[in-house]
This record gives C-alpha cells, sequence and structure tokens, in this order.
C-alpha cells in the first residue's frame, strides 16, 4: 500500500515549493499575505486542488493537500491554502447555483475564502456577536459554519473586523454573522463538516510539518555558525540531542499524516481517527521543533528580526487551529475506548 | 505554414550539489541529483512566448544525454512545450562540445525547425559556446546572447546586452539564437501541465538514426581532454590587514599585488 503522493503530486508539490522559495522569503512573509502571490499559486492549481475540474479545479484529494501544504509551511506562506481546500469541500455540500461562481474565483485565483470550522469547542459560533476567523482580513468569501448551518459569506456584505492574533501572518479577524443580509445559511449534512473538520485537520499537520522542517533546518544551520566557548553550538552533543530529537518526532509523524489523508481519500471508516492522529502527532512535533529550535537560538529566536520567529508563530497559531491535540488525542481514544464515562455526580 | 522551435536543452547535476568528476574525469552523474539546466529554462520560456506569439507554432525540446536526462524533456513539456527528441546512445559518453554540436544540428534537422533557440550556456559545463557551433553546423545565422527576442515576418530580432552598449540584432530565419538569464523569468509548472506532459511525445533516437559514426563522438573523438583535474582548496582565512594608520595603503598594496588595481 503506497501511502506517499503520487509522482505527479510529487513533482507538483516540488514545483510548488521552488516558486515559494523565489516568491515568499523570510522578507516576504514579514509583508503578509499576497494576492499577486495567490494568483500565481492557482496559476499552479494549488488555489482549485480539491474544486472538481468541472470549475476549474484539479478535483485531486487530502494526499494532494498534504504534499502542497507542507511546501506552504517550509515557506511559512501567508496564503490560505488548506482553507481553500476545505472551502471546496464544504461548498461541494451546496446547492450548484450557490456554490458554481466561489468554486470557479477559488480555482481562479480571483478569490480568497477564509473558514470558520469551530472543531473541538462549541459547534456553534456562540450565539450573536462576531466569531474569529483566521485569513478573514483580506478574504473575498467568509464561510463560517454554525452547527449544521454554513454562512456564505461575501466579505463585501459581512462586518469583518482585523483583531491581533498569535500569528500577524494569518490575517485573524471577527467576523459578525448575526448582523448578516442577505441569503439565509445553508443546512449542510452533518457528514459535510465531519469530513471538511477532518480534511482541515490533516492540512494544518501537514503545513505544521513543513513548517517544523523548515526551522529545523534554520537552527541546524545557526548552530553551525553560532559560537560559544570557542566552538559551534552545534559541536556539542546536548545540542545535538535536542535537534535530533526534533527530527526523529517530524519523521515519525509525517508517515501518520500520509496515513490520514490516504484513509481520506480511500474513505476508510478509520479516516476520523486517522485524522486525528494525524493532527496530534503533527502538533507535538511542531511545539517540539518550536520549542528545540527557540532553545539552541537562545534569546535572539524571539526577536523580529530572527526569521525564527515567522515559523514559531505561525506553529503556536496552527496548533490550535482546527481542534489542538488534547482535543484530537481525546477524540482517539473515544474512538477507540468508546465515549469517555460523564464525571460522577457530586 | 507553423513556425517550427526546437529548444535544446542540457540535463545537468544540480548546481547546489557536491559535484565531481568521475574516474575517467567526465562530469559524476550518479552523485548529484539531476535536473533541466536553469538556464536552459529561459529559453524555454522564451520559445513559449514566441510561441504564444504566433498564430500557429510547435515547440520540440531536444537533449543528448543519459536516460535521466528524459527528466528534463519533462519539465519542459509540463512548462508547455509540444513535444520532445532524446537522443541517447552508449557511445555519446564523454563527447565534448563539438561532439555534442554535431549530435544537436543532426538531430535539428531529423526534426525540422525555423527557429533554434538555446540558453545562454550550460550550468555545469558554463561554456556559452554551443549556440555558435549550432548554427556554423546548421548554416544559417546565430542571434547570440538576447536579452529580448521576438519573431516577426519571417525574421528573429532582439537586443543584445554589453557592458558598454545595447545592439537591436536581426535575423532571417531560419536562424539559432541563445537567451540570457536576463530574458525573463522562467514559468511553472501548473499540475495540468504536469498532467499534460505524461501524453506528450518523446522521440528516442540513436546515433545509427542520425547516420552519426561512433568515433565522431564520444571521449575518443573530442577534441579536448581534460588531462586531470584538482578539488578546488578549501577557502582560507585570508589576510586580516588591522588598520594603524596605514590601513589603507595596505590595502592597496594587496590589491596591486592581486592586480586588481
Amino acid at each position: 500500500m503506497r501511502l506517499g503522493p503520487t509522482a505527479d503530486e510529487e513533482l507538483f508539490a516540488r514545483t510548488v515549493r521552488a516558486l515559494l522559495e523565489r516568491r515568499c522569503t523570510p522578507r516576504d512573509v514579514r509583508a503578509g499575505f499576497a494576492r499577486k502571490r495567490w494568483e500565481e499559486l492557482a496559476e499552479t492549481g494549488v488555489t482549485g486542488l480539491l474544486v472538481s475540474e468541472e470549475h476549474g479545479g484539479l478535483g485531486l484529494g487530502a494526499g494532494a493537500l498534504v504534499a502542497v501544504a507542507a511546501a506552504g509551511g517550509r515557506a511559512c506562506a501567508p496564503e490560505p491554502v488548506v482553507e481553500a481546500a476545505v472551502a471546496a469541500a464544504l461548498l461541494a455540500g451546496v446547492d450548484a447555483d450557490r456554490a458554481a461562481k466561489w468554486l470557479r474565483e477559488l480555482a481562479a485565483g480571483t478569490a480568497v475564502a477564509a473558514v470558520r470550522l469551530p472543531v473541538g469547542g462549541p459547534r456553534t459560533g456562540g450565539g450573536p456577536g462576531a466569531v474569529p476567523v483566521a485569513h478573514a482580513a483580506y478574504a473575498d468569501l467568509v464561510l463560517v459554519v454554525d452547527g449544521h448551518a454554513l454562512h456564505v459569506c461575501p466579505a463585501a456584505d459581512a462586518c469583518i473586523g482585523p483583531v491581533a492574533g498569535v500569528d500577524p501572518g494569518r490575517g485573524l479577524a471577527h467576523v459578525d454573522i448575526s448582523t448578516l443580509s442577505g441569503e439565509p445559511p445553508v443546512a449542510l449534512r452533518e457528514w459535510t463538516v465531519t469530513r471538511a473538520g477532518w480534511l482541515g485537520a490533516i492540512g494544518a499537520a501537514a503545513d505544521l510539518l513543513g513548517a517544523a522542517r523548515a526551522m529545523l533546518e534554520l537552527t541546524v544551520r545557526y548552530a553551525g555558525q553560532r559560537e560559544q566557548f570557542g566552538r559551534a553550538i552545534g559541536s556539542y552533543q546536548a545540542v545535538k540531542h535536542l535537534l535530533a530529537d526534533v527530527l526523529i518526532a517530524v519523521e515519525f509523524a509525517h508517515p501518520v499524516v500520509l496515513r490520514a489523508a490516504y484513509s481520506f481519500d480511500h474513505d476508510l471508516p478509520s479516516a476520523g481517527r486517522d485524522a486525528a492522529m494525524a493532527k496530534v502527532f503533527a502538533s507535538d512535533a511542531a511545539d517540539l521543533a518550536a520549542r528545540s529550535c527557540l532553545q539552541v537560538h537562545g534569546a535572539i529566536g524571539y526577536t523580529e528580526e530572527c526569521d525564527l520567529v515567522l515559523w514559531l508563530r505561525r506553529v503556536w497559531a496552527l496548533s490550535a487551529a482546527w481542534g489542538d491535540a488534547a482535543h484530537h488525542r481525546a477524540a482517539v481514544a473515544a474512538d477507540l475506548l468508546g465515549p469517555a464515562p460523564a464525571p460522577p455526580c457530586p | 505554414m507553423s513556425l517550427r522551435i526546437v529548444v535544446a536543452v542540457k540535463y545537468v547535476p544540480d548546481a547546489t550539489g557536491d559535484r565531481h568528476f568521475a574516474e575517467d574525469l567526465t562530469t559524476d552523474r550518479d552523485a548529484v541529483d539531476g535536473l533541466l539546466s536553469e538556464l536552459d529554462e529561459y529559453a524555454v520560456e522564451q520559445a513559449l512566448q514566441i510561441a504564444e506569439e504566433a498564430d500557429d507554432a510547435e515547440i520540440t525540446v531536444l537533449t543528448v544525454g543519459p536516460e535521466d536526462a528524459k527528466d528534463a524533456l519533462r519539465k519542459a513539456l509540463s512548462m508547455g512545450a509540444d513535444q520532445a527528441v532524446h537522443v541517447e546512445d552508449d557511445a555519446l559518453h564523454g563527447t565534448d562540445a563539438l561532439g555534442t554540436s554535431l549530435v544537436l544540428a543532426k538531430a535539428i534537422e531529423h526534426t525540422g525547425y525555423d527557429l533554434v533557440v538555446c540558453g545562454m550556456a550550460s550550468t555545469d559545463g558554463t561554456m556559452g559556446v554551443l549556440p555558435a557551433m549550432l548554427a556554423e553546423r546548421l548554416g544559417v545565422p546565430q542571434v547570440t546572447l538576447l536579452s529580448e527576442v521576438k519573431v516577426e515576418d519571417g525574421k528573429v530580432t532582439g537586443r543584445r546586452d554589453g557592458d558598454a552598449a545595447s545592439e537591436q540584432l536581426e535575423a532571417q530565419l531560419p536562424a539559432v539564437v541563445s537567451v540570457t538569464d536576463q530574458s525573463g523569468e522562467a514559468r511553472y509548472p501548473s499540475f495540468k501541465g504536469i498532467m499534460a506532459a505524461k501524453k506528450k511525445k518523446v522521440e528516442s533516437l540513436d546515433l545509427s538514426d542520425l547516420g552519426i559514426e561512433e568515433d565522431e563522438v564520444g571521449l575518443a573523438g573530442a577534441w579536448t581532454k581534460v588531462d586531470s583535474a584538482a578539488e578546488r582548496p578549501a577557502r582560507t582565512a585570508g589576510t586580516i590587514v588591522t588598520d594603524e594608520g596605514e590601513g589603507g595603503k595596505q590595502l592597496a598594496a594587496f590589491l596591486a599585488e592581486q592586480k586588481f588595481i
């Protein structure tokens, strides 16, 4: 059984990586989301990965998303590639007329989608008022899932106010769904919402692993340059061990993420559990990478001037997105052991 | 009639890898991953742009090289070229630029052409002489090292930027041109391009198909020979001059000694 991406997907991911190496340097990451880069990614097909061919997309699956999202994570690209895939999955459950326009625009790169799909927390948006949505600051379309209801909000019609987030690169903004005018929300099947959540978790997991690898490379290079007590700090075993542990965590998480994408694409009964496992392993590996790489860099690691901080913030934000490790660990436990017993009454 | 463009490309060891010579002093292709020479990507890009401007054009990418060299052709096809020709023959091992130009010229004549587009040089051999040799062998005009190129009314025109001046050049088709890395960044293949490339025709030719004798090419047929090769010496720490009022003079003396001034 081959879990990894197909040869074509791999070649494609390499192309995306080459494009981002040139177009998404740390300097570009600091400048934030760039519509021009989004359009260039669209030309290669990245924004329409999961959009059906009928709507101008590629009609691929989670396997392709994993390969591409990892390239995005490596470059710390601010563009919402995973969200575009989840949006395509959600819009596939919406009646054709209403969804077609947005699916086409997503694939063509003329629209950017932001998605709010609470995984873990309460399934509702918390009643009236504003909900935080990553990438909403520059999105053209905001999808807010509230229970089984999907609000399809063109950004122009929604009340959106940017707010400070952990990672300024993710364009977090408050979207006030209570003031939405226009068309009523669409009722989605639970299955569509559930699968979209899995897809987000898998995509974020791949993104996290890409980021973890980038941080590791950056830090290995730094450890080879930075001298202390007359030697490069990388020559000390304690430093080597820290970084070796990061590599092990990343390498061990990688097949788990590939497995989740495979299960998703093949509709296996374990797809949900596998997606949860992927997010657990990737979040843990990326968290370890962030901590260890910061440790090896020392205090310079969290200064604005040091590139490491870009990935640190991305990892902190992404670990919590699409359900954090604790949520997914509980989901795995529930799947294997049955639902947790209710706490005893006092 | 359609404009037939042939792009000659080279499959080279990744320039960012650790490149070495093999025992017979040819390029060691096994130790490092190979890819389409970056400088040839510019040639493919210019060919694509010329084809987009033309009403009807067909781009053939051509390479001479081992089995793996198909990767370079695949890349060019996924960028948008229409078909590919791969000349592969065990006897080609160790062929120099002169021999390669012979093989390319025969293959280009076999394919048929109005315009041949080359990169400015390969990233491994970096000789940059092949376009000129090719034009000579084909008996057509050469317009080399262009940073801008256009085809109109049966003529190819372009701008060559020199240190002191820019020249506007033109030649009647058929002709050979080479383009520099200033001609415009090459496009990235899309996923659809990658998928489409799999269905495009790749013609394989060997020396007998081209009517070339084995002793005209290969190490034996090479006009140039590598006698020896040495690793580049490791970088030394250099000379550190502490300025105690005489720093400027010492610096000037060093530069004069190295014949920089």
